[in-house]
């Protein structure tokens, strides 16, 4: 049934914002490649997706289970990729080289794979979860593995030389989302999403970014 | 006026590069000293607070960020506070503020007009924010229009959509409009600022159309009256229409009168005879048994099918005891005529009421119980105990000591010979007939009211069981019993060793369906020399036994009025049969 709910949701919310199956090969042939121009679409489209489940993801948890309790106010806290060093504005963003970009793009999904796969399972133990932030916490996770393979895809079109190290946070809040005092536990939920929600909104401008800059020099 | 504290009352990043915050200074004139607001600010991973850069560039009480104080994903919090204390804090992160400035550079074309020149379409464009840098992709934005004439107070709005251009159907050309457009950035929730209002007007192009004249409204009062009309000559047509199954439909016929079981053309053909015997056969009828009075007041009656094969059911069924027992198809009634209505409560199973919707059982139900019924009115059957049979109005009496399956009244006893299963019904009638030394087995008719309803009587208990089939050895049979039984008869005529005729006896019986007729009556009666034939006497005591009157094939006999004197103790009431030479003793 969640299942079932999250397809239907997932293709609603893609044919709504235009992303759908595309065939990977659109005549058939046999040693066809998508152009980086398709490729970029296709990553941005999903970006963007996964930036806006995020989103109402985390208004609705705002809405449903924050008001009244002040976290608000806490939430002025680190998130587990911080320690990435992302650009922070527009200048770093048009200053920084492409492929380190991608490999910092790749490194913030990477690291976000996790998190997500319990953050899935997490979300369905919390009294009385509304379907809808369940099936969004599952086709958010799905999307990201889409979004990682592509741009793992990119990456390897683009990159000229060795491939650098991957760029990996770990995630150990695991815990606190298993805490037994569900203030305490709501608390760790609302900083996820709210970390989600921004990082999923660094992905979708770096994406961006870099399609303006490599596909049309700059002249979306 | 309330006390207002300042307040910071947003902060704002148009083009996420910079950001701004405003707040309000409150209504504070207690203080000698003007106080000076301060906005600090912090970043999430900074210890202090450091005070704003920028307090013009924005405007007043403002403050204003500029790209190098900058940094979109990052937590800020400011607060705003004089020197002893704060007033207001925030917390946000530039990417979560962002509200673009409105676009630039509205106009629009005309794309083409309708034919009438009443209507056209134009295509508006614009230009995005130019502090958004769309072009590097850093910023993506959506633009929502709004449209109105300019007369109207409600703007129409289109859907968000991210192209700088879009096409406006349908615009009257005689009346001008105006058109207003903001954005926003593509995920978030709140737009930024209204642009400049764009106006339309046809005739400065030279296409307005000034003789047009005003789009005709819809016409509701001719919709009404065709409508009207239309239903109205569907209404006559339907009523004139020859399609019974559409006017039933629509029209449902009221219900005319009918009543279950009796079918109308028997009463309007048949002889009076028929319907008579027809209308007899159940002792829960109310017709007057006048015979020059054609009609019945009250009908309760079913009638069944000259259905061989349902007789021949019925009679397993009659023989069988369990039929017997389940029975109670003789009604307590009272004597009240025009029993028209439907399921009278007091009467639990009124098959026969006078109803159609009544009743749903079947036909072979139906004839079911009739052949019950009349089996109950031909031949009352042997009782176990000492009660006396009451009148024939308080049969459910009769039908409690029928469920008890050994004090079932029957005029005739089942034609068991002829059908194998009520063999055994009939030996235990016999068997009860052997045990039951001191009950009576036969009730007598003591009289026929002028509703033509018979009264039983008790019978007496001389009368009882020489049931013994095997002491039937003499022709003469008493006369006490009233009735006659067919197992009596049998039997009687086994004993005498009459062969032929039982089978006579059997298959007119059988034919009958377990009933004597007067032929197989008289032939059995005959044979032991008992007349059928007596003559009605007027006042009577309880009379012992009721002749025959008519015996209409196949329900049943008519019996007539009469009472006999009672007849002496000396008449042995072997088998309840009359021989001729009773008969004529008792006879006058």
């Amino acid at each position: 049934g969640l299942l079932l709910a999250a397809l239907l949701g997932s293709h609603m919310l893609l044919t709504k914002e235009g992303v759908t199956s595309m065939p990977i090969c659109p005549n058939g042939s046999v040693n066809c490649q998508l152009s980086l121009e398709e490729l970029f679409d296709r990553a941005v489209k999903l970006s963007h997706y996964i930036h806006y489940l995020s989103s109402e993801m985390f208004n609705e948890f705002d809405e449903r289970y924050a008001q009244g309790r002040g976290f608000i106010a806490k939430a002025v806290n680190s998130c587990h990729t911080a320690s990435l060093t992302t650009p922070e504005d527009k200048e770093q963003a048009q200053q920084i080289h492409h492929e380190d970009l991608l490999n910092l793009i790749l490194g913030v999904l990477r690291s976000w794979n996790d998190p997500l796969i319990h953050l899935a399972s997490e979300v369905q133990r919390i009294k009385e979860a509304p379907e809808t932030i369940l099936w969004k916490a599952v086709e958010i996770e799905e999307q990201n593995k889409r979004l990682l393979e592509g741009m793992e895809k990119i990456v390897g079109r683009v990159h000229s030389g060795e491939v650098e190290n991957e760029i990996y946070t770990p995630w150990d809040g695991l815990p606190s989302l298993q805490l037994a005092d569900e203030d305490s536990r709501l608390f760790a939920f609302y900083n996820l999403l709210h970390c989600l929600r921004r990082d999923s909104h660094k992905i979708d401008n770096y994406l961006k970014v870099l399609k303006c800059r490599l596909i049309h020099d700059n002249n979306c | 006026d309330l006390l207002q504290w300042p307040q910071i009352s947003k902060c704002r990043s148009p083009e996420m590069e910079t950001f701004s915050c405003f707040w309000t200074a409150g209504n504070f004139y207690n203080l000698t000293v003007p106080r000076i607001l301060q906005l600090l600010y912090k970043k999430s991973n900074e210890e202090d607070w450091k005070e704003c850069p920028d307090y013009m560039t924005s405007g007043q009480n403002s403050c204003y960020f500029n790209a190098s104080y900058t940094s979109v994903w990052t937590p800020y919090c400011v607060q705003l506070a004089s020197k002893s204390e704060v007033y207001d804090k925030k917390c946000f992160s530039v990417d979560e503020i962002v509200l673009p400035d409105p676009p630039v550079n509205l106009n629009w074309t005309l794309l083409n007009t309708s034919q009438t020149g009443i209507h056209g379409d134009i295509q508006v464009r614009w230009d995005p924010p130019p502090t958004a840098d769309v072009r590097k992709g850093w910023i993506t934005l959506e633009y929502e229009l709004q449209y109105k004439e300019v007369n109207e107070t409600k703007w129409k709005e289109l859907k968000p959509r991210l192209s700088t251009m879009v096409p406006l159907y349908s615009l009257k050309t005689a009346r001008d409009y105006e058109i207003r457009i903001r954005s926003r950035q593509r995920t978030s929730e709140k737009f930024g600022e209204f642009s400049e209002i764009l106006y339309v007007s046809f005739s400065q192009i030279g296409i307005g159309c000034d003789h047009c004249t005003e789009e005709v409204e819809f016409p509701w009062f001719l919709v009404v009256v065709f409508g009207v009309c239309g239903l109205a000559v569907t209404v006559i047509s339907i009523m004139l229409s020859k399609q019974p199954r559409l006017k039933m439909l629509i029209f449902p016929p009221v219900p005319v009168p009918k009543i279950k079981g009796i079918d109308p053309d028997l009463l309007k053909k048949g002889k009076l005879d028929e319907v008579n015997s027809i209308l007899a056969c159940h002792d829960n009828y109310k017709t007057q048994l006048y015979i020059d009075d054609l009609w019945v007041e009250f009908i309760e009656l079913d009638i069944e099918d000259p259905d061989e094969k349902n007789r021949a059911s019925d009679t397993d069924r009659l023989l069988s005891e369990d039929h017997l027992k389940s029975h109670s198809s003789l009604g307590a009634k009272d004597d009240d005529s025009g029993r028209a209505s439907c399921c009278e409560p007091d009467i639990p199973e009124t098959d026969f009421s006078a109803s159609d919707t009544c009743d749903a059982t079947s036909d072979s139900d139906q004839f079911k119980k009739a052949t019950e019924k009349e089996e109950d009115l031909l031949c009352l059957d042997r009782q176990d105990n000492d009660e006396a049979l009451p009148s024939l109005a308080n049969t459910d009496l009769q039908r409690q000591h029928r469920s008890t399956q050994s004090e079932n009244s029957h005029l005739w006893a089942p034609f068991g010979d002829s059908v194998e299963s009520p063999r055994p019904s009939v030996h235990t009638q016999i068997s009860n007939q052997n045990s039951l030394a001191s009950s009576d087995f036969y009730a007598q008719v003591s009289d026929i009211t002028p509703a033509g309803r018979v009264v039983l009587s008790p019978g007496q208990k001389s009368k009882l069981g020489r049931a013994q089939h095997e002491g039937c050895t003499e022709p003469s049979f008493t006369m006490d019993n009233t009735y006659f039984c067919e197992a009596d008869v049998k039997k009687c005529i086994a004993v005498t060793s009459h062969e032929e005729n039982e089978p006579r006896v059997q298959e007119q019986g059988y034919n009958e369906d377990g009933y004597f007729t007067t032929e197989s009556l008289t032939t059995t009666v005959a044979n032991f020399g008992a007349s059928t034939a007596a003559a009605p006497s007027s006042e009577m005591p309880v009379a012992d036994y009721t002749s025959i009157h008519i015996v209409q094939s196949p329900q049943g006999l008519v019996l007539n009025a009469t009472a006999l004197p009672v007849p002496d103790k000396e008449f042995n009431t072997s088998c309840g049969y009359v021989s001729t030479d009773q008969l004529n003793k008792i006879m006058p």
